[in-house]
Order: structure tokens, then sequence, then C-alpha cells
């Protein structure tokens, strides 16, 4: 075994051109499968984390018949004295903040234009508008006993052109089936980069909301960040509220996650392709230095080296080939992700409609995982070795004499 | 030149198992290639594809003034815009052309107001291909007709918010051609559930003649929307179209709905990216076999010059012969990759078996079709031709370059 081992390094040495390009195509396969993977799922990752930061939150809670999409306001489908709930779900560790949201329709009326809006009742004081305030554009964030200020997003203030200080009227639909309209007055404006997001909500605190459409002490939702996406299980079973449903990210998030499972599906198509360049790189190189050594297959045999032998050769070429080429392969692409994991690619104003139920940043980060970088290199080690396998047979099946009398 | 065009010829199909890897090289990586670009178009129109019909289309026609409008629904008469539908239908790619008369408004009742989109629609035609109005989607009632009057069809996420059901009628507002709203009680006729409850509270559908008569529009409609074959290529058509149509504005969704554009747009830059980089592997598989083929023939290269080939004229015959293989490979490597798509594209590649996702059917496909894109393609086949080349031609200068008699010495 070990004279095999050492004429195919012999072989390889000798052909140090041919070597070395097959080894870095394999490198660049691998570096390559390596950040596809990084980046699909650091684009997933981020829009998911965005989503959740923004939208649901890693858990709520809620009456068993709320939708969210209804935005329902009858009592039936809210939660009474949400306050009491939601200071008692900040006592545990894990929790970094949570808070009573209400969300009621409305529409916004300027000057000859009706939008629809959402509207969310905030507890302004409260860490879960964290990422609200740190995309403020202009103006001061809400404070609690305001009672005609609102916040409104970006979008929204440049193709009305509104600026804080200026007045909007809105309709808001209240828990008696009625309509209620009344001018508010913009105190700022925020972003959050996701324009499908920020073009339709508008932030005005909890207290006021619940006047204006009579829901008192009543809210949608107590919505919940952790510090910590992995202990939402955890949390969400320690969380006592009777009568309540507490629903997770993933819950949350459903058509979200089916996006995410038909990109994975998408990628394995597409790492496909990238497997199969790299593997016809390695089958014809190989199958030519096959045909080239036909000659000198012929004398090994000849010297009374079998079939099995001669095919432990070729294999061993092309394991050794692949070997080579995924350790190059990775100490190219980790440190490339690594950098770009930093970085992130940036990609401008990004964001799908908030009613989809999507929202993307305007940066990708690549997220490598230990497990990526794993199944990728078995992925090119298996493809290469194999794609080394007929080659190799072709090579044990030559007849000795034959193979003597060859031109090459 | 015709001797030496004749000598590089034979040359190539002397040691015929020899082209044969070279060709099969070349014809499989850029089969490779080929798929990977149809499947990016593919992947597009599979995930995103619903979604643009569910929002507009992939063109619209409009009267002009729209794009300055700064409402989301202005009352811009057009025509009764046969014209448009009929250059659109006739253009390659279009699979149809929908006339809409659309207006904004509100529907309320007891349980509140709710702004809507009031859209006038051609039931027959638009029955075939808007995803809302399939057979699988219709939760009660019956789809529209088109003769009916004062009934609408709405989403099931609308009929839950205010409380309503088949039969029920309910007042809907709509902004008239004289910018006035004319309100009528319209009865709920059927209801649909694609499960996106804010996308169906968006929008009523109404029958074309009826929200004509209601809106005081005549014959005038408002757009005319087209569903292209493959979602991403609808730049050639709005070309063709704003040659052959005068007095509209063409757009696209990519106008219409930016946040989704640019996400498609951010996905295609990171996956022609990646697919420069495939290139990259695949011209260094094709120099490597290319330099192995040459260095094979190093004895030959003697011999040529042995009997009195100048290394020039050595040098020209094998760069022939480099641009002779790199040609029947790109030929070759198009048409396998063209039939490997070309049959994708027929059966699709089914993914269902990794997403679950039946609930939401309506928004995206469980099959993708790779789209086959011929001048994508002619750019792969090219730049195969230069990769070989290029390839040729260093390992012909250096051999050419040796002793004749060392040459011949070589093993």
């Amino acid at each position: 075994m070990n004279y095999i081992l050492k004429m195919s390094l012999r072989n390889l040495a000798r052909n140090k051109r041919r070597s070395a390009l097959s080894a870095i195509a394999i490198a660049v396969g691998t570096a390559l499968l390596l950040m596809m993977s990084a980046t699909i799922r650091g684009e997933m990752r981020g829009s998911l984390e965005l989503n959740i930061n923004l939208r649901t939150g890693h858990l709520q809670i809620h009456a068993e018949d709320y939708k969210d999409e209804n935005m329902s306001l009858k009592r039936a489908d809210l939660i009474e004295a949400p306050t009491e709930i939601s200071s008692q779900i900040e006592g545990i560790a894990q929790v970094k903040a949570a808070s009573p949201r209400l969300n009621a329709s409305g529409i916004v009326a300027y000057k000859n234009e009706t939008i629809g809006v959402q509207i969310l009742g905030i507890d302004p004081l409260s860490a879960t508008n964290g990422p609200y305030i740190d995309g403020m554009v202009a103006g001061e964030f809400l404070t609690p006993d305001d009672r005609e200020g609102v916040l409104i997003g970006l979008p929204l203030s440049e193709s009305l052109n509104l600026n804080p200080g200026d007045s909007i009227d809105l309709i808001i639909n209240t828990s008696d089936g009625d309509t209620d309209e009344q001018r508010f007055t913009i105190r700022g404006v925020y972003t959050t980069d996701t324009p499908g997001y920020d073009k339709a909500t508008i932030f005005m605190p909890l207290e006021k909301a619940q006047t204006i459409t009579r829901t008192e002490n009543f809210a949608s939702m107590i919505y919940i960040l952790l510090y910590d996406m992995d202990d939402t299980a955890a949390v969400k079973e320690s969380i006592h509220a009777p009568g309540y449903i507490v629903e997770d990210w993933e819950e949350l998030n459903k058509l979200f996650l089916i996006v995410m499972q038909l990109s994975n599906a998408m990628m394995f198509f597409f790492n496909l392709m990238v497997l199969g360049v790299t593997s016809t790189v390695i089958l014809n190189t190989l199958l030519m230095a096959v045909y080239e050594r036909t000659r000198e297959m012929g004398i090994l045999g000849a010297l009374g080296m079998k079939g099995r032998q001669i095919r432990a050769l070729f294999l061993t070429e092309a394991t050794l080939l692949a070997i080579g080429g995924v350790i190059i392969g990775l100490a190219i692409g980790v440190p490339l992700v690594l950098y770009f994991a930093q970085q992130g690619f940036y990609f401008g104003d990004l964001g799908i409609s908030a009613s989809s139920g999507m929202m993307l940043g305007n940066s990708i980060y690549p997220y490598p995982t230990v497990g990526d970088a794993i199944s990728v290199s078995i992925a090119a080690l298996l493809i290469t070795i194999l794609s080394g396998y007929y080659p190799a047979s072709q090579a044990s099946k030559l007849e000795p004499v034959e193979a003597l009398h060859s031109n090459n | 030149m015709k001797l030496a065009l004749k000598l590089a010829w034979r040359n190539l199909w002397r040691n015929r198992r020899r082209t044969l890897i070279v060709v099969m090289a070349m014809g499989m990586m850029m089969s490779f290639l080929i798929m990977y670009d149809s499947m990016i178009l593919g992947f597009e129109t599979a995930v995103y594809g619903n979604a643009i019909k569910l929002s507009g289309g992939n063109i619209q026609i409009r009267a002009i003034g729209y794009e300055d409008s700064y409402s989301a629904n202005p009352m811009l008469p057009m025509g009764n815009g046969l014209d448009a539908v009929q250059a659109a239908e006739a253009q390659p790619g279009v699979s149809v052309a929908l006339r809409h008369a659309n207006t904004g408004g509100l529907v309320t009742n007891r349980e509140g107001v709710f702004p809507i989109g009031i859209y006038g629609i051609e039931p027959e035609k638009e029955k075939s291909v808007n995803p809302v109005m399939q057979d699988e989607f219709l939760v009660d009632g019956r789809f529209l007709q088109a003769d009916d009057g004062e009934v609408v069809f709405i989403g099931k996420g609308l009929a839950d918010a205010m409380g309503i059901g088949v039969g029920d009628r309910i007042p809907v507002s709509g902004k008239n051609i004289h910018e006035e709203m004319s309100k009528r009680t319209m009865t709920v006729i059927g209801i649909y559930d694609i499960n996106l409850a804010s996308l169906e509270r968006q929008v009523v559908y109404v029958s074309l003649k009826a929200a004509q008569d209601i809106y005081d529009l005549g014959d005038n409609i408002t757009e005319v929307i087209l569903f292209t074959e493959v979602t991403g290529k609808e730049n050639p058509i709005v070309e063709e179209l704003n040659a052959s149509l005068s007095g509209y504005e063409i757009s696209t969704w990519r106008t219409a709905i930016p946040e989704l554009s640019s996400t498609v747009e951010m996905k295609n830059a990171v996956m022609t990216g990646f697919s420069a980089v495939i290139l990259g592997i695949a011209a260094i598989g094709i120099f490597n076999i290319l330099l192995m083929a040459i260095y094979e023939r190093t004895k030959e290269i003697g011999l040529l010059g042995a009997i009195g080939l100048k290394p020039r004229q050595i040098t020209f015959l094998f760069l022939l012969e480099g641009i002779m293989i790199g040609l029947v490979g790109a030929i070759v490597g198009t048409l396998m990759g063209y039939l490997i798509t070309l049959v994708l594209g027929i059966f699709g590649i089914d993914y269902g078996f990794a997403v679950d996702m039946v609930d939401y059917m309506a928004l995206m496909g469980t099959h993708i079709y790779p789209a086959f894109d011929i001048n994508l393609t002619l750019q792969r086949a090219v730049m195969v031709a230069v990769i070989s080349t290029l390839a040729a031609l260093y390992p012909a200068i250096e051999a050419s370059r040796r002793e004749p008699a060392d040459a011949l010495h070589h093993v």
C-alpha cells in the first residue's frame, strides 16, 4: 500500500503544473461552495433577525382568536391589563424586554390622498423600541404622555413631503366598529431600512392609541425580545399567561421560513452545478492522464502490477488531489467568508413589502457555520474521488502488451 | 493558409479519443454553466412570478401622466386599450394582456373603514391567469362574470376583517372620473383565499363593465397589464412596445414594486458573481486539459520542425487547432446545454420535496422551470472558445521554440 502512495505522490510531483491546476480547480470550487452557502444562510438569517426585531419579536402573547393581519379590536381578541403581564415577563432572566402593543388599521388623509396604514401603539419607554430609535432620521422619538404626536416612516415622509412639525389627519378604526378622525403632529421620521414596512407603519404612544380606539386597558399583544434567539423555547415554557397563547418566532414567521426552505432547496441545485463543473475538470484531466501514460501502465503491468493496484494508484492520485484542493480551498474560502461576514455585501435599498410577511435589510452578512464547512468539504472530496473512479478503472483494464505498443 | 487549416482539422481527428475528451470536457462544463444561468432566471419566475402577478403584472401600459401622479390609483382614462392589448399579445414572451379599469376607494361597515383598490376586470380572460381566480382558492360563491353588475369578488382577509360572507351587501365608495366619490352598495358574489390576509384586504374585483358604469368611464379603461413567460426579461418587450405604441406610459414591475425589484437584483448580482467564479473553474479545467493535449505532442512538434516548418508556422498550426477545438467544444456545449435546459424547462425541477408550503401555493410554484437565455449562452460559448485559443497559444509557442532534435527526444 505504502508504495502506491509513494508512486502517486511522485506522479503528481512529476506533472507539477497539471497537479497544481487541478488542485486549484478543486480549491476554487470548494471556496465558492463555502461562500455560496454562507451567503445564502447569512441573507436568510439577516432578514429573519430583522423580521424578528421589527415585526414579530421572539415571542408574542395574545388572545386565542387574535390574528395579527386582521387588526381586530374586539375585546375577545385582546389582552386585558397587559402591563401586569409584561412586567412579570420582564422578570425572566433571558428576556431583554417585553411590552404591550396595540395594532389598529387606519387611513392617512393628507390633501387629496388616502393611504391605508397600520397604526402601532407602543410604550415609548420600552427597550423593545430600540430598532426604531436607532433608525430616527429626523425629529424626536415619542414620549409616553404625548397626545398628538406620531412617528412616520421615511418613504411616507418622502412621498408626501412631510416633515416633523407637519400635521396629518388619521382616520382610525375603533373597537365599537366606528371610526375616529383626529389631526396629529409628526414628531419624527424613522427608517428601518425596509421600505415595505416603513411605508405602511405609523407609531403612536400606547395610551393615546388605547384612547382613540376605545380599547381602554387592553392591548393586541405582549411583544417580547430576548437576548438570545436560542433561548426561545425555554422562555416560552416559563411564561404563565392563563387564557392567552404564546407564539414563538417560528410560528410568527411561517411564510418566511418557507421561503428559507425554498432557497435552501434551490441552493442544493446550484451547488450541484458547481460540483458538476469541478468534477468535470477532474474527470477529464485524469482521463487524459490515463491515456497519456498508457505505455507507462503497460510497463507497470508487464512488471506484474495487477489491474486492481493500477486502479488504486489512480484513485490515490485523485484522493491526494482532492485533499490538497479542499485544504487550499478552505484556506482561501474561510478567511474570505470571515472577512465578508464582518464587512457584509452592501446592496442599497431593499426589502419586500411588509404585507408579504418577509423583509430584507440592505446588506448581506454571510453567516459561515462549521457544519456548512464540513459538508461542503465532504461533498467536494467525494465528488473528486468519484470522478477519479472512471479514469482509474479505464487504466486498470489496459492489456499490458497492447499498452506497451501504444504510441504514447 | 488552406494547407494549415486542413492540417489542423486533420490533426484534430487523428487522435479521436483525445479530442473527444477535450470536447466532452468543454461540453459538460458549458452545460453546467448554462443550467446554472437558466436556473437563476427560472428561480425568479418560481419565487417571484406569482407575487408579481398578484401585484400588478410584469409590464403595465397606462395613460401618460400616471408616473407623475400623486395617487396610488389615479383615474386616468386611456381609451379602450384594445390597440395596446393587440400590440402586446403580438410580442413573443408575452403570455397575456389584461384590460383593467382601476380606482381607489373605501369599504365601510360596522367593523370599520378599509381602504381598497377597486379593480374592474374582464372575468373570462382574467380567470385563466390571475392567481386569485383559480378554482382551488375559491372558498365560497362564484367567480365574476362579464355581465355582472354591482357585485364584488373579495378575499377572505377582507371578508374576515369586515365579518361578511357571500350574499352580504357592503357599501363601496370609489373615485370616479370626475374625482368625486361614487358610492354603491354591492353584493359579495364570491370569496377567495390565498392565505395572505393582508394582500387580500387591499383589493376588490368587479366586472369591467360595472366599473366603467359606476365610475363614469364610458368605454375607457385605466391600464393594460401584461404577464410575461419569464420574469426578469421584460426590458426587450418594453422597448418593442415603445416602438410600436405611442401615447402611453409603459412601466415594469421594477418601477411598480421597487423593493421586490431590488431583492431580485441583489439575488442576481450575487448569483451572477458566483457564476463568474464557476466560469473561472471551467477555464482552469479547459486550460489544463488542452495543455496536456499539446505537451503530449512535443515529439510531433519536433518532427514538424525537423521537416522544415518555422516556429511561427508551428505556432500558427497549433493555434488553429486550439481555435477549432474551441469552436467545436462551444457548439457541442451550447447544444447540450440547450437540450438539457429544454427538457428541464418542460418538466421543471420539483423542489416540493424540500418545502412544505401547501398554504402558500398561490404565491410560489412547486417547480422551477429553467429558462434558456440565448445571449448569455453565446457569451459563455465565446468565452470557451477564447479560453481554448489562449490555452493552445502558450504551449504552442513554448514547444515550437525548442530545438527540433530535443523535442524529438522528448518522452
